[in-house]
């Protein structure tokens, strides 16, 4: 459709893009304010209270060496990178089995089990019982509090049962005269076909694992071993408690505080870095699996 | 040959067809399916432990609730942990700030999803669009703890955000967190920033698909631009802002604690704390265990209530329902 250009659309599409580009500019700036901050002079970045758009004084990396430094942003970096492929592996595997158990059209208990899943989306227990439980299963103060109990929940699982669904039982038909089994079936025949939707569901999956603290700061309340990074840069970044990065030795205490202001920049980059970069890649299936519906925010 | 063994096959099969249409009984769905019996197990084990377990801990909302005497032996006190929250000096307040927050983002936040993406839509330079709505993702991504991390240095008291707000508007400089006036625009203002652009994408997606003719007939009938949005692109996206907004309703009391668990502190809960944040501070941190349960409670019930509600009354009015 050819659109004339009248004034007031002229005058429109002045405001509409300066709305539009200058809220784009506000979810851009922090990130870049945070990483040019992260390579700036400390001394200088003490005294600035502002929006930082280039490097204060003389560029340094000086704030990424303590960091890559610090044991507890390795521990924290493998304990998290621990936490998301296992929850990834694991929880679609048995998100995958149960969409497909609840999709099956000659299997008894697939209407059951379906409604037994999905009521779990109407009413839930809460924060207090759940966190009793896993003090009961003793998984307190284990690696497996973080894993397991987000292995599966019942949006991801009816966002399989639909893909399934999708699928012409001709497929599985064909499979099942060739002698193969449910599992066969499963993994062989039916999982390549609904594969955008298991890699959105793994895609959300691993961005929520990533970023979860919550989780980790209940149930690994005494095993700082174990934290993952998230739970590092609350320390940091909101009990702005840098000591543990910054130790003291024989520096003056105005240099601590200083390198503990920078090194707040560069835990941040570090621990965020990774996702954002995966994100161009990830931006189709990102918007195709808001799209699905279902999926929780 | 082929025919002699064709036959007894396509036999077998029919068989074994009607016997599925007659037979219903369990013992023969059971053997038929072994294999989807045996997979169902730990499916079931798992929601059985993680979700309905829970929901018979519900049960020690009405106990004074001692983990070393367990689910059975603790002392059983009736509703007196729901009269302690009704009656308690801060009920009023933490209801009062659930639904502050809750409805400023369902007055604010919602709208402004649905005018970004109809002003997205009227963006014609294709590469300032795709980049603009490339970046809006961006905040989503960030975890709460560095969004929270941002926001507090940016409200310190030399903060960027304070310095614009005493020189916009002249407030007296201080850490705009430690005062409770600001708490609700500060919450409001973050969310909205991180969120906007994840929540526009399902607008954006519904105005994609629809029917471009209808924008030609109503053009040609002289409906300028703006007619059109709201005669033909609104109509054609209502179903899908109905739906939003019963989801909407539905969670209306379950305000997000990470963030303000992250954010608050004890000179402003008069306005910062909510109903998930107080089960969290008094149950987890304080390990008032039955008390919290009777809390999170009655924040399940009125949730499903309002979840059911608002289903019923767009199911009616507007004709769209979800459940």
């Amino acid at each position: 459709m050819i659109e004339r250009n009248t004034p007031s659309r002229i005058v429109f599409n002045i405001i509409n893009y300066t709305l539009m580009i200058g809220f784009g500019l506000a979810c851009f700036i922090p990130f870049w304010h945070v990483l040019m901050c992260s390579i700036s002079d400390p001394r200088l970045l003490m005294g600035n209270s502002g929006l930082v758009l280039w490097p204060l004084g003389k560029p340094t990396l000086e704030g990424y060496k303590l960091v890559l430094k610090n044991p507890d942003i390795w521990s924290g970096y493998l304990n998290t990178i621990i936490y998301v492929v296992a929850t990834a592996v694991a929880g679609t595997v048995l998100t995958a089995l149960a969409g497909y158990l609840v999709s099956r059209k000659n299997f008894k208990l697939a209407k059951p089990l379906a409604l037994f899943i999905m009521f779990t989306m109407i009413f839930s227990g809460g924060t207090i019982p759940l966190y009793m439980v896993v003090r009961s299963l003793g998984m307190l103060n284990s690696r497996w509090s973080i894993i397991i109990p987000t292995l599966m929940n019942a949006y991801y699982v009816i966002m399989m049962k639909s893909a399934f669904e999708q699928i012409s039982p001709a497929y599985e038909e064909a499979a099942r005269i060739d002698g193969a089994g449910p599992l066969t079936i499963l993994f062989k025949v039916l999982l390549p076909m609904v594969m955008p939707t298991l890699v959105v569901i793994i895609m959300f999956t691993v961005i929520m694992q990533w970023n979860s603290w919550y989780q980790a700061s209940i149930y690994l309340p005494r095993t700082r071993d174990m934290w993952p990074l998230q739970l590092f840069m609350r320390e940091v970044l909101i009990n702005n408690d840098t000591s543990r990065i910054v130790t003291s030795g024989n520096e003056a205490n105005a240099m601590v505080n200083m390198t503990g202001n920078l090194v707040k920049y560069c835990v941040t980059v570090v621990g965020t870095a990774p996702i954002l970069l995966a994100y161009p890649f990830a931006q189709k299936y990102f918007v195709k699996g808001v799209t699905m519906g279902g999926v929780k925010e | 040959m082929s025919v002699k063994t064709a036959q007894p096959l396509s036999e077998k099969k029919a068989e074994r067809k009607r016997r599925g249409k007659i037979g219903g009984s369990w013992k023969h769905d059971f053997l038929m399916n072994k294999w989807l019996y045996i997979l169902t197990i730990p499916v079931v084990a798992f929601f059985l432990i993680f979700n309905y377990l829970p929901m018979a801990g519900l049960l020690m909302a009405f106990e004074n609730y001692k983990p070393a005497l367990g689910l059975f032996k603790s002392q059983w006190v009736g509703l007196q942990n729901f009269k302690d929250f009704f009656m308690g000096p801060s009920f009023w307040t933490i209801l009062r700030n659930t639904m502050v927050i809750s409805l400023l983002n369902l007055a604010i936040a919602f709208p402004l999803s649905i005018i970004f993406a109809l002003l997205l839509n009227e963006m014609n330079v294709l590469w300032v669009k795709k980049l603009t709505q490339t970046v809006s993702y961006m905040p989503y991504f960030i975890s709460i703890v560095v969004l929270c991390g941002l926001v507090t240095e940016f409200c310190s008291s030399r903060g960027f955000i304070t310095n614009l707000m005493v020189s916009v508007f002249h407030i007296p400089r201080e850490n705009l967190l430690t005062n409770p006036d600001y708490f609700w625009a500060i919450n409001l203002i973050s969310d909205i920033w991180q969120n906007l652009g994840y929540s526009s994408i399902i607008f954006v997606a519904a105005i994609t698909s629809v029917n471009q003719d209808y924008h030609e007939a109503a053009a040609l009938d002289g409906a300028n631009r703006f007619q059109r949005v709201w005669h033909v692109t609104i109509p054609s996206i209502m179903s899908t802002i109905v739906t939003m907004l019963i989801l909407k309703c539905g969670t209306l009391l379950n305000v997000g604690f990470e963030k303000i668990l992250l954010l608050y502190n004890p000179s402003i809960y008069s306005t910062a704390d909510v109903i998930s944040s107080h089960v969290q501070r008094l149950g987890i941190g304080q390990a008032q265990y039955g008390y919290a349960t009777a809390v999170g409670l009655f924040n399940s019930v009125v949730g499903t209530v309002l979840l059911f509600l608002s289903n019923h009354i767009s199911r009616k009015y507007a004709e769209t329902s979800i459940v």
